[in-house]
């Protein structure tokens, strides 16, 4: 208890709220940074003194340590919702973009193609002669594959865009979590010597561990100081060390397709979140879609054709090649040696031979033995089978079956084909191709529109076939399950547009959670600057004080001195 | 719009900033969502967008799709069968010109010349009646039926030749069945004589090659691709029928279930069950609800071998194989068939012929008229006449081939009634019953009564009984008609005479003498083609030739055409206006569904206005109460 013990005290005061006055200014200072995690002073009444009388009296204030005012279990909720809405946001941007491509509300879409297609048939059948209409028929036939081979190089195109932005991201993800092991690494050395937190640092790494969590669902978990980053169960960043992340891709069933795996021992990412979640979603779905156009060009090539290569032109053939190619003419048609992509069953079909100049036909039953018992056929035995038909000749030209009448006198055409291998073949087909991609209209048609189909009985003025092809617009197919082709485009449009408006819906939801979370950790967190304005006033006035303590002790030491004199 | 809670103790700056921010930014993607809708005029703009709705609108879209075909198709329907109309107008104006000139020259006071001028105008009727006969429309000819593509109505040997087709084409007007657009010419001009010779079922045999779908089945439904039972007691098979395309493919489904000793094989036109076991109990039955052994003809419990099945009546089809028909035997004999129209005569050998197509090919390309087809029932062979004014008389050429395939226009059981074209055989009259007589050639006199018959084997017996060793009748052996054989070993002449002013001799064909031992009667019932072209060549003869009864037989003849075509136009008429009618209703459905649709899609602009405006106050709002939030500091007042 003395005069030099206050002035001690005022000392003590005047460092104590200079040091609040830092830690307020540097508040301040970041009010305007959202990383910035707000700190407060611990200040303390400093121990007791006891004095010359034997009493204890106070010793002042002391500053012991800076705060950082933050809740981590928060923090790590706002990073899952954070990757939550990341992932939601990055599928409903993307499927929307899959959504263009079908523009399935417009007039001029796959869906307004088929309509226009099969309608031009319905024509057909009106005039089944009538030259204009059958070449309508092809020109909407190609405007269809058209559209088809645009959505599926437009969905293509989806794809490359979202595996080149899945390797950008996870690049950026591998960069991300390097910064949080350096960091981990920096405040280890920082913090190891004394007391108190590299608050800073830390602002620093819970920043790249949010920016992180926008890019892939992470958890964290603290050990001395380090923070540990996992996806899933599997880690990320263990303390200084980063395994980073690449992107693999693989070819399934001839289709590219990408995953995540760790750079160090290529294991699998399990990333359900974030932007890499999302964009690993997309891809899925993006490859859903592409399946089921092409099963529904697939479906509707082979369901067509089976119809057109039953049925008769105006004119007959001279000559014609199959489309499709078999690769071992020597395998039976049904079997994968022969590598068709549409499967001819067991059956026959007949061939019509007509003399030109008496007008004479003659059918021939011709057998594709897909039984299992007896010879198989084999493209080779078909050659041989229409060969031996008289006034024909057919010969197997690179994989592809030719056939020709025998002299110029005679045409041939083909009927009644119950074994699919006509089109399986490509023989009097319509469409070439076998799915979105390759769909195409049959060269031999658009350079003689008088071989198109329309017939089925042989007379050139019968519609049936034309009225056949357009029923199947509607007519529910076996190989759909029961399904129309309208029916199945219907359940694909309707498919994606359920998931782009489930992701819309995720995406304000996983966004009014994010602000949530975020409100609750400025709430905590965040800079006031009215609550430092507050603060600023309160340290300056126990600052003047503390400067008046001083002065008074100062003056009562003067008055003790002028005894002295 | 989401509104974070406030339930917090401090309130950040960064905080106050953030929520103006995403306040404003969401107000701002109403805007433009409200705003996409008021310029697009769609309120949904994606199937995302509602995806609910978006279901029912592309649906609706695709059948307002369909329905264009519909409307095009009842379009081109009507404006076909009111091409059809102006042609039946006209034609009707020419037959009752026809039918004015016919009643105009049948009177006695009418000179030849003065029919020879008619006849001139007659031919030119004709020739304007078959234009329209072989007309077009939009490059098809509108009178032939699926073979548009060539002349209907062909002029050869005097007569006219329907070379087009009696099937009338459809197509779908609406979601149920189609519908026929084209009008059958021969309702209109005649084609086709209505006599068909063709009474044979020719059960042809299966083959290895004989597909499923043309077997009509144990049943007559076919024979269903399903699955059925094979057991022998002690061991079960279901044998799958599905994908099995030809009988052969049954047999081998079977063999190779191997159940016991049990095995299949064809024979004749029905299925064989056998077994190498002996005593081996065989039992076929179909499962719940299938019909396959039924069709098959097999179903049976037996343990005597063979199990033979039901026919499964194999239809005669253009691939049939000759040697296969009458459960493979065959046609028997040679010779051949016999075709004549009156001028020209074919013969149509079976020589290097092997099916049931080229069979008919060479009928059908015996120049004589002659149309020779598969009947609708695949059972036998049909053969009309196609040439209008030309005759048609099928017979055999030496053996009995066209009695096998019961082709034979003159034959036993023709019906007197279908004698000269269908006016029958005179009989005597006035009380008196002798029809005629026959002086053999030993001068002796036959006195026929031919009575009561019906048919020409009733003739044939009649002339037999009263001409007992004196003459036999039968029919020709080659060609057609009835053949008279004197066996009365005279030196005279054999001849037939009519008696009591009859004409029953006249209208048999026999009528006649000759000094020879046979005398060879003329076909008085060959297939006759009624119609149009017809009746005008008979007038134009009957003018030519000044015979009034051949004109009052054609004057009929044409009225009964006129009466025909004017029902043809009627129907016509009445087909026109159900087209009409029905793309009256089309669009008034299309009307319904789109507004429906337009519900569904469409932006409500009173509401759409509405919440436009609504939303610019809360933007005002929102830049407002930031802007003075923002502005205030608790440093402001600290001075």
């Amino acid at each position: 208890m003395s005069l030099f013990g206050s002035l001690n005290i005022g000392r003590n005061a005047l460092a104590v709220q200079q040091g609040a006055l830092q830690i307020t200014s540097n508040n301040i200072a970041n009010a305007g940074n959202t990383d910035y995690t707000r700190q407060s002073g611990r200040i303390v009444s400093a121990g007791d003194q006891r004095g010359g009388n034997g009493f204890l009296s106070g010793g002042g204030v002391d500053l012991i340590g800076i705060n950082r005012n933050i809740d981590n279990a928060l923090q790590g909720r706002l990073r899952s919702a954070v990757s939550d809405n990341n992932a939601a946001g990055t599928a409903q941007q993307w499927l929307g973009q899959v959504e263009s491509v079908f523009n399935a509300l417009g007039s001029t879409g796959l869906d307004g193609q088929l309509s226009a297609f099969f309608n031009s048939w319905s024509k057909l059948a009106n005039a089944p002669q009538d030259a204009g209409q059958r070449q309508v028929v092809l020109t909407s036939g190609q405007g269809l594959a058209r559209s088809f081979n645009s959505v599926s190089s437009q969905l293509d195109g989806i794809q490359t865009s979202l595996d080149q932005n899945l390797s950008g991201v996870s690049g950026d993800a591998t960069r991300l979590a390097q910064q949080v092991a350096d960091l981990n690494k920096q405040i280890s050395v920082t913090e190891g010597g004394g007391n108190g937190q590299a608050n800073n640092l830390r602002d620093q790494r819970d920043a790249a561990l949010k920016q992180l969590s926008q890019l892939v669902n992470i958890s964290t978990t603290e050990d001395k100081g380090q923070v540990n980053v996992f996806i899933g169960s599997q880690p990320l960043v263990l303390g200084s060390a980063n395994r980073g992340l690449s992107v693999q891709q693989t070819i399934v069933n001839g289709v590219s397709q990408a995953s995540l795996a760790f750079q160090d021992d290529g294991g699998p990412v399990p990333a359900t979140g974030g932007q890499l979640g999302g964009l690993l979603a997309v891809r899925q779905a993006v490859s859903d879609v592409q399946g089921q156009v092409d099963g529904l060009a697939g479906n509707l090539i082979f369901e067509l054709n089976k119809i057109h290569s039953s049925g008769q032109g105006l004119v007959g053939f001279s000559s014609t090649s199959s489309t499709n190619v078999v690769a071992d003419p020597t395998a039976a048609l049904d079997t994968a040696g022969a590598g068709l992509a549409f499967k001819p069953t067991n059956g026959s079909f007949v061939v019509q031979v007509t003399n030109k100049s008496t007008g004479q036909v003659t059918s021939t039953l011709v057998k594709v033995n897909l039984s299992g018992t007896g010879a198989p056929t084999t493209l080779n035995s078909l050659a041989g089978d229409l060969n031996g038909v008289s006034g024909l000749s057919a010969a197997v030209v690179n994989g592809k079956l030719t056939i020709s009448g025998a002299s110029p006198d005679v045409t041939f055409s083909f009927s009644q084909d119950s074994s699919g291998a006509l089109a399986a073949l490509g023989v009097n087909s319509f469409f070439t191709g076998t799915d979105a991609s390759t769909v195409g209209v049959n060269a031999a048609l658009t350079g003689n529109p008088q071989l198109l189909a329309a017939s089925a009985n042989g007379s050139a003025g019968d519609n049936t076939s034309a009225v056949t092809i357009a029923a199947l617009n509607t007519k529910p197919l076996a190989s759909l399950q029961g399904l129309t082709l309208r029916g199945k485009y219907n359940s694909t449009i309707i498919n994606l547009a359920s998931n782009t408006a489930i992701a819309k819906t995720e995406a304000a939801a996983a966004d009014n959670v994010q602000q949530t979370l975020e409100a609750q950790r400025e709430s905590l967190s965040g800079v006031s600057t009215d609550e430092e304005s507050i603060n600023l006033v309160q340290q300056q006035k126990a600052y003047q004080a503390a400067a008046q303590l001083v002065s008074t002790v100062n003056q009562m030491l003067e008055t003790i001195l002028a005894m002295l004199k | 719009m989401s509104v974070t809670p406030i339930q917090l103790a401090r309130i950040s700056n960064s905080q106050k900033i953030g929520r103006s921010q995403s306040s404003i930014a969401l107000t701002q993607a109403r805007l433009q969502q409200v705003q996409d809708q008021l310029t697009t005029g769609r309120r949904i703009n994606a199937p995302s967008d509602d995806p609910g709705n978006a279901t029912v609108a592309i649906q609706l879209q695709q059948v307002l799709d369909k329905r264009v075909a519909y409307a095009d198709n009842l379009t081109a329907a009507t404006s076909q069968l009111s091409q059809v109309d102006n042609s039946l107008a006209n034609l009707t104006a020419l037959l009752q010109q026809a039918k004015t000139l016919a009643s105009a020259n049948v009177g006695s006071d009418v000179s030849a010349d003065q029919r020879n001028s008619a006849a001139a105008v007659v031919q030119s009727i004709y020739t304007q009646v078959l234009a329209i006969g072989n007309s077009q429309f939009g490059g098809t000819y509108l009178f032939a039926g699926d073979k548009g593509n060539a002349p209907p109505y062909v002029e050869a040997g005097g007569g006219v030749s329907f070379v087009g087709s009696s099937r009338t084409l459809a197509n779908v007007f609406d979601d149920s069945k189609a519908i026929g657009f084209t009008v059958d010419p021969q309702t209109i001009f005649g084609g086709l004589s209505a006599r068909t010779l063709g009474s044979t079922t020719l059960d042809p045999a299966l083959t290895a090659n004989t597909r499923l779908s043309d077997l009509a089945g144990a049943a007559g439904n076919g024979v269903s691709k399903t699955a059925f039972k094979l057991s022998n007691g002690s061991t079960t098979a279901t044998i799958d029928l599905t994908g099995a395309d030809t009988a052969q493919d049954v047999v081998n489904r079977i063999n190779a279930a191997t159940v016991g000793g049990i095995t299949a094989s064809l024979s004749g036109d029905h299925f064989i069950l056998s077994s190498a076991v002996v005593g081996e109990l065989i039992t076929v039955s179909d499962i719940a609800g299938g019909t396959a052994a039924k069709d098959l003809g097999i179903t049976a419990t037996s343990s005597a071998f063979p199990v033979t099945g039901q026919s499964v009546a194999p239809k005669v089809t253009n691939l049939t194989p000759l040697g296969s028909l009458f459960a493979g035997a065959g046609l028997i004999g040679g010779g051949g068939i016999q075709l004549s129209n009156g001028t020209n005569t074919a013969t149509v050998s079976l020589a290097g012929l092997t099916t049931v197509e080229d069979l008919l090919n060479k009928i059908n390309q015996s120049g004589v008229g002659a149309l020779a087809r598969i009947n609708a029932n695949g059972t036998g062979i049909d053969i009309v006449n196609s040439a209008q004014g030309l005759p048609l008389s099928v017979g055999e050429a030496g053996g009995t081939i066209a009695t096998q395939l019961g082709v034979k226009s003159f034959s036993n059981t023709l019906l007197l009634s279908d004698f000269n074209n269908g006016q029958g055989v005179r009989t005597a009259g006035n009380g008196n019953t002798i029809d005629f007589t026959i002086t053999a050639k030993d001068g002796s006199s036959v006195a026929v009564d031919i009575g009561a018959a019906t048919t020409v084997a009733d003739v044939l017996n009649a002339i037999n009984a009263a001409g007992a060793g004196k003459v036999t009748a039968s029919l020709a052996t080659t060609g057609t008609g009835i053949v008279l054989t004197d066996v009365s070993g005279g030196i005279g002449s054999l001849t037939v005479a009519s008696a009591n002013l009859s004409n029953t001799a006249e209208d048999l064909g026999i009528n006649g003498t000759t000094p020879g031992a046979t005398l060879n009667g003329r076909d008085t019932a060959p297939l006759q083609t009624p119609g149009v072209f017809s009746d005008l060549l008979s007038l134009l003869k009957a003018l030519q030739g000044n015979s009034t009864a051949g004109i009052t037989h054609a004057a009929a003849g044409i009225q009964s055409d006129l009466t025909q075509v004017i029902n043809a136009r009627g129907a016509n008429g009445a087909a026109v206006k159900s087209f009409q009618s029905r793309a009256d209703d089309l669009k008034g459905q299309n009307l319904a569904t789109e507004s429906l649709l337009s519900d569904i899609v469409d932006t409500d602009y009173t509401e759409a206005t509405t919440r436009y405006t609504n939303l610019q106050t809360i933007l005002q709002a929102n830049y407002q109460t930031t802007s003075k939030m923002l502005q205030t500091s608790l440093l402001d007042y600290l001075r």
